[in-house]
């Protein structure tokens, strides 16, 4: 099972990097929340990494490529989970997203993400053509897609486009064509202006991008949440206002400030020079995780790493620039940083598959 | 099984995606640098504006005292109710819990919430919660995090209506006064004064505000204050009156029930002893904010409670003229103290009948009796003797038809009649018919503050300037020296002996008279309407206006009064006994106890003289200055 050789082919690089950057997720999280009815919040946020690393580790026992295998089940698995939600789930500030294991709220869609990636990852290894049109990616695509539509119903905009970069990174990888690339471009603006129109965006989600768009002025709304966090990334200047010291983040104008905008807090507090730092960290986990993708010894674990990264490029990239009030606000949480015991374990998770890819490069 | 695929295409299209990664966090770097680095100190000043408040702490206003330092003026503290609307989770939860525990409505608080989209502020439930109030909401601070008690100084008049239109009231500055000197440096919902001493020496008695900055979370709720930035409120300095409190209550009593005006004032420096104007005000009703409704009842009000009759309200002089008519005659030459005059109880001149009062006629008169008994065709005959010019001038010396130059707003003038006024304003040639009846005071009009300057002037021969502030902050305020007018003293003399007649026994003001102090006096009658009316009509409302105007005592004398009771028949009945209140309080004569004891010997006469042929002079009330 796990052999000498295997542990030898372990990228510690890699997993050091996600490591840190947990750490200074807790970190961040303690100094965002010590002084509220939320102190102690990092506590838990520990446990989360702890089981998350254990999950990692019991992960990598299982060969990547019978986990794929079964990724069909999985996928079925994932859909019934999805439905459920819909169905059963309590309603918490509005939204069905959660199920309640004790003491505890899961979010499926976070687990989705990790069964999706394995998905597409074998539908499109077992493809076995050159290029890929757009007839070839039709079915996975309408797989995903009713996934996406499940969680986007939730309503969680933000978690359901995460698996279009998925998508569309595996897609490119296994060969789409350049012109069904910037056909798919064309049609997916038509159907952003479709659904502008539908009921599936709801007004807030549209109050939200006319405000970012400037086509709605509301600095007490929903620009409010945009315009706070740019003023505490801001305030930070060079070296930041110090540890626990950002008075954004400390009186409350900063929003969401331990779960979407934790990243707000660590700019304001650390300056430029932590988000440099920690950018960098996430460029670190990029890029070795894709360099897993180059190593790996056949497709499926090309393209399982790849649909992983494309996730996460999108999640740290849009999360960050929203921080930095570049894109409209979304509750899109930052992998390894936001509090969260669901987004942790499937972030952990998910690191823990790309290990394994890179562990059994050699192996049968 | 295949072992080695062939992915040399899936590499290729994995470096574009790494590198696709990089360029992203490339750009988002180079946006925060610009963000942070570039744009840091703007984004540093908006944090920083973002949790700073500033709360203006409103600066007591200073006291006034009474020339014994008595309390006039004061401010004590009140508890206002406050609502912060941002910080609550249920407005409508926490307004409809506000109106049942402080049992106003609920639109009267909706009212006040900002406007949508106004930043947000805290509003003033209710000012000057009683103490039950001020207990129901503590008992639910912690409920409602969002009500809070704010101790603020209120102005507070001890005295009640006592003085009120010296002493005036406190309000929200209005948006005209923001540009005027006494208001400088109050801005926008400051309270002022708007009225009496308050108003006049209002940027005196503003104290410095005082400045919280405070630390605000998001919610708006106080985490801290910024100690270095903050400021303390400086109390504004003290004002001392000239105004004697003991003095103003026996005033106050003496009037009660009644309407006019009333001054005492030190006839040797012109301050200002006690002042009354009835109806009055509650200037407490104020402090808190008077509801519109109730402003503006008063300010219709027929009786014009917000009229200062001392200094704004202008009458007719009646009689009391008539030492003016005297003091010229003397000074003039026109007469002598001894000549005389004959009096058949009319006077024919001009191819008029000038009639004397219902007590004449008085037969051969000289001046002193003249004054005692009021003899019109004396002063008919005198003034025809002085003519219009120089009668007008020594009015106006005496300070009549012109204003004294008290420290109070808006003072009017009135009219000292003359061929240049006769013909500025009406562009007519003076008609000599009608100088004996100036001489007798009908056509002009005056203030009882004039009267109070001219009997002053009469006592002592000098011209004083009426003053109500002693100091400001413990600093002497500079008054107007006394002007000497030049009189002979032989003048002032035959002046005072008339007027000693006067509240003697048998004289028309012997109400104003004391227990072995004597005191000087002139009675006067200002007609309201025609005599044909008054003698069909009986109402109260036309009946004239008693005047009442002396000095005491007689030689050296230290309190000079003029007392108008408004339809009050005549001056000796109704103006003569308060006057003689004030000289018994102010010279600590003891008065008989039962009122109007004293019985003459001789039968009482008839309130002074109800004037001649000619019109009437309504009583003219200015509700401001001209």
């Amino acid at each position: 099972m796990v052999d000498r050789r295997l542990l030898f082919n372990m990228d510690w690089v890699l997993l050091g990097a996600t490591v840190l950057l947990c750490i200074i997720g807790i970190a961040t999280i303690h100094s965002a929340t010590y002084t509220g009815h939320n102190a102690g919040l990092y506590v838990k946020q520990i446990y989360f990494v702890l089981i998350g690393l254990g999950a990692l580790a019991v992960s990598l026992v299982a060969d990547y490529r019978r986990l794929a295998d079964r990724s069909p089940l999985l996928y079925l698995l994932a859909l019934a989970a999805l439905l459920a939600v819909f169905f059963f789930s309590p309603t918490i500030a509005n939204v069905r997203r959660w199920f309640r294991v004790g003491p505890v709220l899961v979010q499926p869609s976070e687990f989705v993400k990790l069964a999706a990636a394995l998905f597409v990852a074998k539908v499109f290894a077992e493809a076995k053509k050159d290029t890929l049109g757009v007839t070839d990616i039709a079915l996975p695509g309408i797989a995903i897609g009713v996934l996406a539509a499940l969680i986007a119903k939730q309503p969680d905009l933000g978690t359901a486009f995460c698996l279009v970069p998925l998508f569309l990174t595996v897609a490119f990888l296994a060969g789409l064509r350049f012109r069904t690339i910037i056909g798919l471009a064309v049609l997916s603006m038509i159907l952003v202006t479709a659904a502008w129109q539908s009921p599936l965006i709801e007004d807030y989600q549209r109050t939200r991008v006319r405000i970012f768009l400037g086509l709605k002025d509301d600095p007490q709304g929903a620009g409010w949440q945009s315009r706070q966090s740019v003023i505490a990334v801001g305030s930070g200047g060079l070296t930041g206002r110090g540890f626990k010291e950002g008075t954004q983040s400390q009186l409350g104008y900063t929003p969401a400030r331990h779960t979407d905008f934790i990243f707000s807090v660590l700019a304001e507090e650390t300056g430029f020079v932590g988000v440099v730092v920690v950018l960098g960290l996430y460029l670190l986990v990029l890029w070795r995780g894709l360099e897993t993708a180059h190593l790996a010894r056949d497709r499926i674990g090309a393209f399982l790493v790849a649909g992983i990264m494309g996730s996460f490029i999108f999640q740290v990239i849009y999360n960050v620039a929203m921080v930095g009030g570049l894109v409209p606000v979304k509750g899109l949480p930052l992998p390894f940083m936001t509090y969260g015991g669901s987004s942790v374990l499937s972030s952990l998770l998910a690191i823990g598959l790309v290990l394994n890819v890179r562990m059994r490069r050699f192996a049968n | 099984m295949r072992i080695y695929e062939d992915l040399r295409a899936v590499q290729t299209r994995v470096t574009v995606i790494q590198y696709v990664a990089v360029a992203l966090v490339a750009f988002l770097m180079i946006a925060f640098w610009h963000l942070q680095v570039v744009r840091g100190r703007y984004y540093r000043n908006l944090a920083e504006n973002n949790r700073r408040r500033n709360v203006p702490i409103a600066a007591p206003r200073g006291i006034l005292r009474d020339r014994n330092a008595a309390i006039l003026v004061d401010n004590r503290p009140s508890f206002n109710v406050v609502l912060s609307p941002e910080q609550t989770l249920n407005l409508d939860r926490t307004i409809g819990k506000l109106s049942h525990l402080l049992q106003i409505g609920e639109a009267p608080i909706r009212e006040k919430l900002p406007r949508r989209g106004a930043p947000p502020r805290d509003i003033v439930v209710k000012a000057d919660a009683s103490r039950a109030d001020v207990a129901a909401i503590e008992a639910r601070r912690l409920e409602f995090p969002e009500m809070a008690i704010h101790v603020v100084p209120l102005r507070s008049y001890p005295l009640g209506a006592a003085a009120a239109h010296v002493l005036g009231y406190v309000g929200e500055i209005r948006g005209d006064q923001l540009q005027r000197a006494n208001y400088h440096g109050a801005t926008a919902g400051d309270i002022v004064g708007q009225f009496g001493i308050e108003e006049r020496y209002n940027s005196e008695l503003m104290g410095k505000d005082g400045l919280r900055v405070v630390i605000v979370n998001s919610r708006g709720a106080e985490v801290g204050e910024d100690k270095e930035l903050s400021s303390a409120p400086a109390v504004g300095p003290s004002v001392t009156l000239t105004l004697d409190a003991g003095l103003q209550s026996v005033l106050e009593r003496a009037f009660a029930g009644r309407s006019g005006a009333a001054v005492a004032i030190d006839p040797n420096n012109g301050e200002i002893l006690a002042m009354t104007s009835v109806p009055a005000f509650n200037p407490n009703d104020f402090a808190v904010g008077i509801d519109a409704a109730g402003f503006r009842r008063l300010q219709n009000d027929p009786e014009k409670p917000f009229v200062n009759r001392v200094t704004q309200g202008i009458y007719p002089p009646g009689s009391t003229f008539k030492l003016a008519t005297a003091i010229a005659a003397l000074e003039e030459r026109v007469i002598t103290p001894e000549t005389r005059i004959h009096c058949s109880g009319i006077y024919e001149k001009y191819g008029r009948v000038y009639h004397c009062h219902e007590l004449g006629p008085h037969g051969s008169v000289n001046i002193e009796q003249a004054i005692t008994a009021s003899c019109n065709v004396f002063f008919y005959e005198v003034g025809v003797r002085l003519e219009i010019d120089r009668l007008a001038r020594y009015a106006k010396m005496l300070g009549l038809g012109i204003p004294t130059g008290i420290d109070l707003p808006s003072e009017a003038a009135g009219v000292m009649p003359s061929r240049e006024w006769k013909r500025e304003r009406r562009g007519e040639d003076w008609y000599p018919g009608e100088t004996p009846m100036v001489a007798i005071g009908q056509l002009s009009t005056v203030t009882a503050m004039q009267l109070a300057r001219v009997v002053a002037a009469a006592a002592t021969g000098k011209r004083v300037t009426p003053h109500l502030v002693k100091s400001v902050g413990g600093k002497n305020v500079p008054v107007t020296s006394p002007l000497d007018l030049g009189f002979r003293p032989e003048t002032l003399q035959v002046v005072h002996r008339g007027m000693r007649g006067v509240t003697s026994p048998g004289g028309t003001g012997w109400r104003a008279g004391l227990p072995g102090v004597p005191v000087c006096g002139k009675t006067g009658t200002a007609q309201v309407v025609g005599k044909a009316r008054l003698a069909k009509d009986s109402s109260a409302d036309v009946q004239p206006h008693g005047w009442f105007i002396g000095f005491a005592p007689a030689e050296n004398p230290t309190i000079a009064v003029a007392i108008l009771v408004e339809h009050a028949g005549g001056g000796g009945k109704a103006a003569a006994p308060i006057a003689q209140q004030l000289f018994a309080h102010y010279l600590g004569v003891k008065l008989p106890p039962a009122p109007g004891a004293p019985v003459p010997v001789v039968p009482e006469p008839a309130e002074a003289e109800p004037a001649p042929t000619a019109a009437p002079t309504p009583a003219v009330i200015a509700g401001t200055a001209p």
